[in-house]
């Protein structure tokens, strides 16, 4: 199921704290307006492709502190009724896995809510290859074993400009769930 | 303002900066301690800077984080080269070298082209010499607010505040590295280190103050100018500086963020006239302390001149005696586990 979509912006304003809503209440248009993706499943694998527009990759912090890393995100409901803006709700967690531009090894993620994000190993077996080739990344996540997904057979996506400032809640979503054709 | 609630003690820091020699010892204790890591090394958990001047990071005060009504600003993470200033390494094996060689007069430099530092303008001031030059040290640490912005803008919750004792801490182990911390604390306070990707703050030298020992920047102070303990100790150094005689006022209180460092700010001697005779007007300009201090410089400057007037006039002052350190135990008083000073 290939297919291009028009991302959203994080709403900053659900996002934990005082700080992030009022100093961001401005970002309301996603610095990634749009990614294509592909997914689909090859025996017991999930394979997703996505890719985007992406100007000035950031693969390293070095030892600067002010520079944000590109990253992406997919994650899965692990109930039927878990709520992808809010990154699930206690009792409703997603799962999935975080690239990052810095890491060769995917990250294992779940969350019951935002600001809840628990970060691990991602399952044996599950990888990612990344290319950033003019002006844009290239992303093929093979998830081998994928339960939740065989279940639920819906996905959403996240995208981190590093040279935007994207980071935390500041990305660009998928507009909802994703649901994957059978 | 961030919704903390007070906490049920908060334990707190004077320093009389009428007594700051600028010699860094309290920066060096610190940094030894506590940020010897190679992502650390351009941290200054305490650092001492000269004011006037632009501090540490450089201009850190229009760096964010709080408007002067005390509303969240959007604030920035402070570039390493041009406004912490990138640390370095001297050339010392290539002048050992040198000057075994016996080839001219080898030059001790930086080993990259540095464009700020933690006292890049050490002992610049400002006015014009001799009538009214000034300046003074204004040492700075996490000010481990009542209401911290860090804490505030943590959408992990990675920061709390001890209920204890006041404290701010990052759990490094829930924080992400966002970052957004650094951009809020108006103080410029909280650092992030690139190679663990984490934040990192001062902890008010946690581990001695629950051993009721000051933290190393007051303890290894020479000019024995930080008084540590608790707010609401009326016995107490603090209580006497800040409520009692109400001479130890925080920096910046417009961004109503309820610091728990205080100062006694610095009084300054007179400028002089075109003649060289002094003209009474205070060198360091009332209105430059007021800037950082409030409207309340004016009382507490009255207040210091009148019980140091009283000291001269061979009367006791309970304040000066204090402010002095006649009794260095008397700088410290942090509980049940105080400990003497030896």
């Amino acid at each position: 199921m290939r297919s291009k979509i028009s991302l959203i912006a994080a709403p900053v304003g659900l996002s934990p704290g005082g700080y992030v809503p009022k100093a961001y209440a401005d970002r309301t248009a996603p610095k990634t307006p749009v990614a294509e993706f592909d997914a689909g499943k090859v025996g017991d694998v999930w394979r997703i492709r996505l890719r985007w527009a992406c100007a000035e990759p950031h693969r390293e912090l070095g030892d600067d502190v002010d520079r944000f890393i590109d990253a992406a995100a997919v994650l899965a409901p692990t109930v039927a009724d878990a709520p992808m803006m809010t990154m699930g709700a206690p009792g409703k967690a997603l799962e999935g896995a975080l690239w990052r531009a810095d890491r060769t090894a995917l990250i294992g993620v779940r969350a019951e809510g935002l600001g809840t994000v628990e970060r691990g190993d991602a399952p044996e077996g599950w990888s990612a290859e990344a290319e950033w080739k003019a002006g844009r990344w290239s992303l093929d996540f093979e998830l081998p074993g994928w339960g939740v997904l065989d279940v639920h057979r819906q996905f959403a996506f996240a995208i981190w400009q590093g040279a935007e400032g994207d980071r935390g809640g500041l990305k660009s979503v998928s507009p909802g769930w994703i649901e994957i054709e059978t | 303002m961030a919704s903390q609630n007070p906490t049920m003690r908060q334990i707190a820091m004077v320093l009389d900066l009428n007594k700051c020699l600028g010699c860094q010892t309290c920066t060096i204790a610190c940094k030894k301690l506590w940020n010897t890591d190679t992502g650390t090394g351009y941290a200054y958990w305490n650092n001492v800077e000269t004011l006037p001047g632009k501090g540490y990071p450089k201009n850190w005060v229009e760096s964010g984080g709080r408007t002067a009504e005390g509303e969240v600003k959007a604030g920035r993470v402070p570039n390493l080269d041009d406004e912490y200033g990138r640390a370095w390494n001297f050339n010392h094996e290539a002048v050992r070298k040198r000057s075994g060689e016996g080839k001219g007069k080898p030059w001790l430099r930086p080993d990259g082209a540095p464009r700020w530092g933690a006292n890049w303008d050490e002992d610049r001031g400002a006015g014009d010499y001799p009538q009214e030059n000034h300046y003074f040290y204004l040492p700075r640490l996490c000010n481990h607010c009542t209401h911290p912005a860090c804490l505030d803008a943590c959408p992990r919750r990675a920061i709390e505040k001890r209920d204890e004792d006041g404290i701010v801490l990052v759990d490094q182990d829930r924080c992400h590295g966002y970052r957004f911390c650094v951009e809020a604390c108006p103080y410029k306070k909280v650092y992030f280190d690139p190679q663990r990707q984490i934040s990192t703050k001062c902890i008010f030298c946690l581990p001695r103050i629950e051993e009721g020992v000051a933290p190393a920047c007051a303890r290894q102070c020479p000019g024995r100018l930080r008084f540590v303990g608790y707010l609401d100790d009326e016995a107490g150094p603090i209580w006497k500086l800040v409520n009692g005689y109400k001479v130890a006022l925080p920096l910046h209180p417009e961004f109503e963020l309820g610091p728990n460092v205080f100062y006694v700010p610095p009084m300054s001697p007179s400028k002089l006239d075109e003649k060289g005779r002094p003209t009474g007007e205070p060198r360091i300009p009332t209105e430059y302390l007021v800037g950082l201090f409030g409207e309340r410089v004016h009382e507490v400057l009255a207040t210091l001149e009148r019980e140091r007037e009283k000291r001269r006039q061979g009367e006791p002052s309970e304040l000066m005696d204090l402010l002095i350190a006649y009794d260095w135990n008397q700088n410290f008083a942090l509980g049940p586990r105080k400990r003497e000073v030896l």
